[in-house]
């Protein structure tokens, strides 16, 4: 099949591959439906993408695109690769601006049917109590440079340290949410700036903070190992390392720029400007980029603390009576040293996962003990009108995809044509007569975000679980949504 | 010149032709087609200025700095920039160099912002001059 000029050969059911031609050093390979390729990637440029990323050097085996492949800056949305430490590259367009970017979910004891009679209150005091939209500050005071510089080092137990956190939280984060080679001194003076009062803030676009309810459950063994039942309600939080991360992303390219000229890299897009993983520049961008994931996992720790302090006053209830507890958070923009099978030898590679999620199997030793016998849980968020996804790591996707899955929905409108569907609609109405609550800093963010205004997440789910990647553990659906 | 800027239909994000018959005036539309993406204020009283100094390797990245440099003071020092009141633009080469007056205003209650800007890119990007009229496209990224 020829998509946009791309050539694209089918291996599996939902599996697609672009052939190595012209400076591609490996194949492009994709997971998607043939469905989603004709509806969603005609007019894209997210397959050229895949090729391009094909041409980084060091690449190893495949370029690979999940199932939410959309269009991106370098690199496509949905794509990895793993480039080899002895003269790959790292490139900030495998990572993106928002660096870290990811998801949490965390339980109570509370049921669906308790929660709803006060839904409207709980909405509210949540939309107090988080910092949302454009430029939101001020969730928790703003912090010195000498404490920036401490949760750039530390991560989320920055906030266990100033009692926003437990351990138990930092044991079920992805990394336990410190990256420990990060460099405060990679950062930039205007990167501190930007991020100093937005600790705790979860900005604006398809950042949100959800209350859930689950669903359905697929996987009655894992769901439980996680600590979910039918009929809970959960808490989801999606946002990243904000303005300090974009500015990070902002310093690197023009750094990059510079040295994929000196090393004499011929590169398809300067959105794709990279460094040897082991020349100074590309290590002074790992550890600034790491030095931004640790500001966004605290960040999310910050958020969920202030969450959970709202259901506890709400609710009048202790902590062992919430249950408020961690199920996981994982990152869906990062790039990662990790050892992965590489022709039969285990190797240490770069892996790009630029709105992809990391998906590791059971008996890793990277993830929480309570998972071993399961796997990693893998974070899906949907739209705010439909539904989101749990599924776990497995050993197929340590063996095709470097250990990753898909990140999300993907859209499927622009903004201004969502704005123009939303135009003499009623659509907090049109959500609360779904049962959804929502709140958020302006109109024109809901408008934008509508659940019209994004593809199905259950097919980007679907193909995962079918090609055996991911396995779906648990559906959530919304009840109340908290946006910028 | 009138409207030298026409937003494009982008999935994601937010992006704009921009057209104008000098290079200076291509980074002056820029500035403009930037303010109406992130609010609707229509900036009929401006309080301050600001000059700006900025350095690039080409064009594009000129550019890229320059509208960069706007956001950095609208998502940091709260200060909108209504009008680049004076702009010189100098090359040499692989060298580029910009100096801008600009003039704005401190972002209060009554100026709604419409959406965060995380950065400019490059996507996209080439400043193509053609019988003296300049033009490029910018993506915003939100």
């Amino acid at each position: 099949m020829n998509v946009g000029g791309i050539e694209l050969v089918k291996v599996r059911e939902n599996l697609w591959e672009i052939p190595a031609t012209g400076k591609m050093k490996v194949p492009g390979r994709v997971y998607i439906s043939q469905k989603m390729i004709e509806k969603g990637l005609k007019d894209d440029e997210a397959l050229k993408q895949v090729a391009n990323v094909a041409q980084l050097p060091g690449i190893e085996k495949y370029s690979l695109a999940m199932p939410d492949i959309h269009w991106g800056y370098g690199f496509p949305i949905g794509g990895v690769a793993a480039t080899n430490l002895s003269d790959g590259v790292i490139s900030p367009g495998g990572v993106g601006y928002d660096i870290n970017c990811g998801v949490r979910l965390a339980t109570t004891n509370l049921e669906y049917n308790y929660v709803q009679k006060r839904i409207d209150k709980l909405v509210e005091k949540l939309f107090n109590a988080v910092p949302t939209g454009v430029g939101a500050s001020g969730a928790i005071k703003k912090l010195s440079s000498t404490d920036l510089k401490k949760v750039l080092r530390k991560g989320s137990t920055w906030a266990v340290e100033n009692d926003l956190g437990s351990s138990e939280d930092i044991s079920f984060t992805e990394e336990s949410g410190t990256l420990k080679n990060a460099d405060a001194n990679s950062v930039s003076k205007r990167a501190y700036e930007r991020g100093a009062d937005q600790v705790g803030t979860l900005g604006s676009g398809n950042h949100f903070l959800e209350i859930d309810v689950v669903e359905e459950i697929y996987e009655a063994n894992t769901a439980e190992i996680f600590g979910m039942f039918p009929g809970q309600v959960v808490i989801q939080i999606h946002t990243g390392s904000r303005g300090l991360g974009y500015q990070i992303c902002d310093d690197y390219l023009k750094i990059l720029m510079q040295a994929s000229g000196k090393y004499g890299f011929d590169l398809p897009d300067r959105q794709l400007a990279c460094a040897p993983i082991k020349s100074q520049e590309g290590q002074d961008y790992l550890s600034a980029m790491q030095a931004a994931a640790n500001f966004a996992w605290n960040n999310r720790q910050v958020i969920m603390h202030l969450a959970k302090n709202v259901f506890k006053d709400t609710f009048n209830q202790s902590d062992s009576e919430l249950g408020f507890n961690l199920i996981y958070d994982v990152c869906h923009n990062i790039a990662k040293i990790e050892k992965h099978k590489i022709n039969g030898d285990e190797k240490d590679v770069c892996v790009h996962r630029k709105g992809a999620t990391r998906a590791f199997p059971p008996g890793s030793k990277l993830i929480p003990q309570k998972y071993q016998s399961v796997g990693q849980p893998v974070l899906i968020p949907g739209d705010m009108g439909r539904y989101s996804y749990v599924a776990v790591g497995t050993e197929k996707a340590m063996e095709e995809t470097f250990g990753s899955s898909c990140h999300g929905a993907g859209r499927n409108l622009s903004r201004r044509k969502a704005m123009k569907n939303a135009k003499g609609r009623n659509l907090i109405e049109e959500l609360k007569e779904k049962g959804i609550v929502v709140q958020a800093k302006g109109y024109r963010t809901i408008a934008e975000e509508m659940p019209g205004a994004y593809k199905d997440v259950s097919d980007v789910v679907n193909v995962m679980h079918k090609e055996g990647i991911t396995k779906k553990v648990a559906k959530l659906r919304p009840i109340g949504v908290i946006k910028g | 010149m009138s409207k030298n800027y026409k937003f494009i239909d982008h999935t994601a994000d937010v992006a704009v032709d921009l057209k104008a018959n000098s290079l200076e005036e291509l980074f002056t539309v820029s500035a403009e087609a930037f303010k109406i993406s992130v609010t609707d204020f229509n900036c009929l009283e401006i309080s301050d200025s600001i000059e700006i100094e900025l350095i690039g390797n080409s064009n594009e990245e000129l550019l890229v700095n320059f509208l960069n440099e706007i956001n950095f003071h609208l998502t940091t020092k709260k200060w909108l920039c209504c009008k680049v009141e004076s702009i010189k633009i100098f090359n040499d080469e692989n060298y580029w160099e910009l100096s801008a007056e600009l003039s704005g205003i401190k972002l209060n209650s009554e100026i709604e912002l419409k959406q965060e800007i995380k950065s400019v890119t490059y996507h996209q990007m080439e400043i193509v001059e053609k019988n003296n009229t300049y033009s490029t496209r910018v993506v915003f990224d939100i």
